[in-house]
C-alpha cells in the first residue's frame, strides 16, 4: 500500500509541485495518472520512490517512510519500487541483457559490479524478464539498434529483473507511435494482472487512460481533482481535469475504445 | 491579396566588442615582440655559420641506425607503460572531478583542483622533478608521464562524463544502485569511446615526450640525443631524427585511424 498524508513539494525555484495530496494506492491496483504537463503528475510519481523529495506530509510505501529517508534507506526502497520512463532511459551503447541486468544492482556486491560480473542467478532473472516482454532474441543485440517500441519493452525487462513490488511509469508512451503505445500499455496490464505489481502511470492520452486504468487519478495545479474509475471519468470530468473542451489532440488514434461525442 | 505590413528590423550596430578585441590583440603581439627584440634577420644573415651542420645532418650515417634500436625500444616502453598507468588513474580521477559521478561537493573540488595542479607544470619539469626524486633512468621519465597524462586524461574525460545522458543514470538511481555501480554501468559506457581516443592521443603526446623527458635524463633515445649533441656528432644524430620520425610517423597514423574508428 502507498499512503500520502497532506504530500507538500515545493521545488528550490518556488514552484509548488503537490499541494497537499492525500491518496491511498492499495497493493496490486492499477492506476492511471492523467493531467496537462505542469499540474504534478510526474511529481507525484517521482516522490514515491524519492527522485523528488518531499518537503512536508507523510508517504509511506508498504511499512518505509519515503520522506526523510537517508541514501541507504532510499536505495533500498528503489530496490522494491521500479521505474520506466518516457526516454526509455537505456545505455544504448550497450546490449540488451547488461541494460536488464541494471535492474539486478540492488542485490549485488558492488566488487561484482565493477569487474563487470554478472551471477549466473541473475543473468536467469534478467532472460526470464525478456521473456515476458517477449523479446529474448534480442538479448545480445545494442539496444541502440532497437526500435523505441522494442527499447521501451527492455525497459520494462530491466523493471521487472528488480523483482518490484511497485511499477511506476512516468509518460512511458509518450514517445512512441499509436500502435506501439498500445502494445505497451498492454504489456504494463498483463504483468499487473499476472504478477500483482502495483503499477502507476501517468498518461497525456485520455483515451489511453480510459482503455487500461482500473483507476483514473485527475490532476490539476498540484492538486487531485479527479478519483475514480475509468467509466466514471467521462469528458466533462476531463473537461475539468484540463480546464477546456477536449479537442482531437487529447486522443490518440486507433485505440480500441468508444470515444464520447466531444472527442470526435 | 496583401501580406500585413511588418515592420522590417534595423541593421543591428556592428559587434564593437569584437573589433576591440582584435585590436587588442594585435598591439599585445606587437609589444611582445619588441620586448624580446623579435627579429627574422639573423635566420638569413646567420645561416652561413651553421652551414657545415646542416651539411652533416644531410648526410647521416646509416651504420649508426642498429645503435638506435634499443633506446627506441626503451622509450617506447617508457611510453606504453606511462599511457597504461595513467590511463587507468585518470579513469578514476575523471570519476572524482565531475560533478554527474561525485556527488559530494568537497571532494570534487578537490579532484578538480589536483588535476589543475597536475596540468600546470610542463612534461619537463615533472620529469627534472623525478630525476631529482628517483635518481637518474626509465623510472624518472615514466613517473613524469603517468602525472602529466592523468592531469590530461582526466580533464578531458571528467568534460566527457559532464556531457553523458543523464538517463540511464536516473534509470540506475531508479533500481536502487550506488554511485560507485551507478558509475560503472551507466557512465563507463557513454564514455569508453573518448576514453579511448583521449588514451590514444595521449599514447602519441608520450611518445614524443618520453624523447624530450630523455634530454633530462630519464632514459630512452632522448639521452642518447643528447649524448650525441654533445659530441657534436651530428651525422649520427641526423640517423636517429630520421629514425624518430619515421616511427612517431607511423604511430600517429596508426593512433590515428583507430580514434577515427572509435568516434564512430
Amino acid at each position: 500500500m502507498i499512503r500520502f498524508t497532506d504530500v507538500v513539494v515545493r521545488y528550490p525555484n518556488g514552484t509548488v509541485g503537490l499541494d497537499g495530496i492525500d491518496l491511498t494506492i492499495r497493493d496490486g491496483e492499477f492506476v492511471v495518472v492523467v493531467g496537462l504537463s505542469g499540474a504534478g503528475k510526474s511529481t507525484l510519481v517521482r516522490t514515491i520512490n524519492g527522485l523528488v523529495p518531499v518537503t512536508s506530509g507523510e508517504l509511506a510505501v508498504g511499512e518505509s517512510r519515503v520522506d526523510g529517508a537517508g541514501k541507504r534507506a532510499l536505495r533500498d526502497l528503489r530496490a522494491r519500487v521500479g521505474m520506466i520512463f518516457q526516454s526509455f532511459n537505456l545505455v544504448t551503447r550497450t546490449t540488451v541483457l547488461k541494460n536488464v541486468l541494471v535492474g539486478r544492482l540492488h542485490s549485488t556486491p558492488t566488487l561484482l559490479t565493477l569487474l563487470g560480473v554478472a551471477r549466473k542467478a541473475d543473468v536467469e532473472i534478467a532472460f526470464q524478464a525478456l521473456e515476458r516482454v517477449g523479446i529474448v532474441e534480442k538479448a545480445y543485440t545494442r539496444a541502440s539498434q532497437l526500435s523505441g517500441g522494442q527499447q521501451q519493452r527492455v525497459a520494462i525487462a530491466r523493471v521487472l529483473a528488480q523483482q518490484p513490488e511497485v511499477i511506476l511509469a512516468d509518460e512511458p508512451v509518450a514517445s512512441l507511435d499509436p500502435p506501439t503505445a498500445n502494445l505497451v500499455m498492454r504489456d504494463l496490464q498483463r504483468i499487473n494482472r499476472e504478477l500483482g505489481i502495483t503499477t502507476i502511470v501517468n498518461l497525456h492520452f485520455l483515451d489511453l487512460a480510459r482503455a487500461y486504468g482500473q483507476r483514473i487519478i485527475g490532476m490539476r495545479g498540484g492538486r487531485i481533482v479527479f478519483d475514480g474509475p475509468p467509466e466514471e471519468a467521462d469528458d466533462a470530468v476531463f473537461a475539468q481535469i484540463y480546464g477546456r473542451s477536449l479537442t482531437a489532440d487529447d486522443i490518440l488514434p486507433d485505440t480500441p475504445v468508444e470515444l464520447g461525442p466531444t472527442a470526435t | 491579396m496583401t501580406a500585413p505590413v511588418a515592420v522590417r528590423p534595423p541593421k543591428p550596430r556592428p559587434a564593437l566588442g569584437m573589433w576591440s578585441l582584435l585590436a587588442a590583440s594585435v598591439v599585445i603581439t606587437i609589444v611582445a615582440g619588441s620586448a624580446i627584440d623579435f627579429d627574422l634577420l639573423p635566420l638569413f644573415s646567420d645561416t652561413t655559420r651553421g652551414w657545415f651542420i646542416v651539411s652533416q645532418f644531410f648526410a647521416p650515417d646509416w651504420s649508426y641506425l642498429g645503435r638506435t634500436v634499443a633506446p627506441l625500444l626503451d622509450t617506447l616502453a617508457i611510453a606504453v607503460v606511462a599511457t597504461a598507468f595513467g590511463c587507468v588513474l585518470a579513469l578514476g580521477a575523471a570519476m572524482l572531478a565531475s560533478r554527474i559521478t561525485t556527488r559530494n561537493g568537497a571532494i570534487y573540488r578537490t579532484s578538480k583542483a589536483v588535476l589543475s595542479v597536475l596540468r600546470s607544470l610542463p612534461d619537463v619539469v615533472w620529469g627534472m622533478l623525478f630525476v631529482a626524486f628517483v635518481g637518474v633512468g626509465a623510472l624518472a621519465g615514466m613517473l613524469a608521464l603517468v602525472a602529466f597524462n592523468v592531469g590530461i586524461i582526466a580533464k578531458l574525460t571528467a568534460e566527457t562524463i559532464d556531457a553523458v545522458d543523464p538517463g540511464p543514470l536516473e534509470a540506475a538511481d531508479a533500481a536502487g544502485a550506488n554511485s560507485v555501480q551507478r558509475a560503472r554501468v551507466a557512465v563507463v559506457p557513454q564514455i569508453l569511446p573518448n576514453f579511448a581516443s583521449y588514451s590514444l592521443y595521449v599514447f602519441e603526446l608520450n611518445v614524443r615526450a618520453s624523447v624530450v623527458l630523455g634530454f633530462v635524463g630519464a632514459g630512452g633515445i632522448g639521452t642518447q640525443i643528447a649524448v650525441e649533441l654533445a659530441r657534436f656528432n651530428y651525422d649520427n644524430l641526423s640517423a636517429i631524427i630520421v629514425v624518430l620520425f619515421v616511427v612517431v610517423f607511423a604511430i600517429d597514423q596508426i593512433s590515428g585511424v583507430l580514434r577515427r574508428r572509435l568516434a564512430s
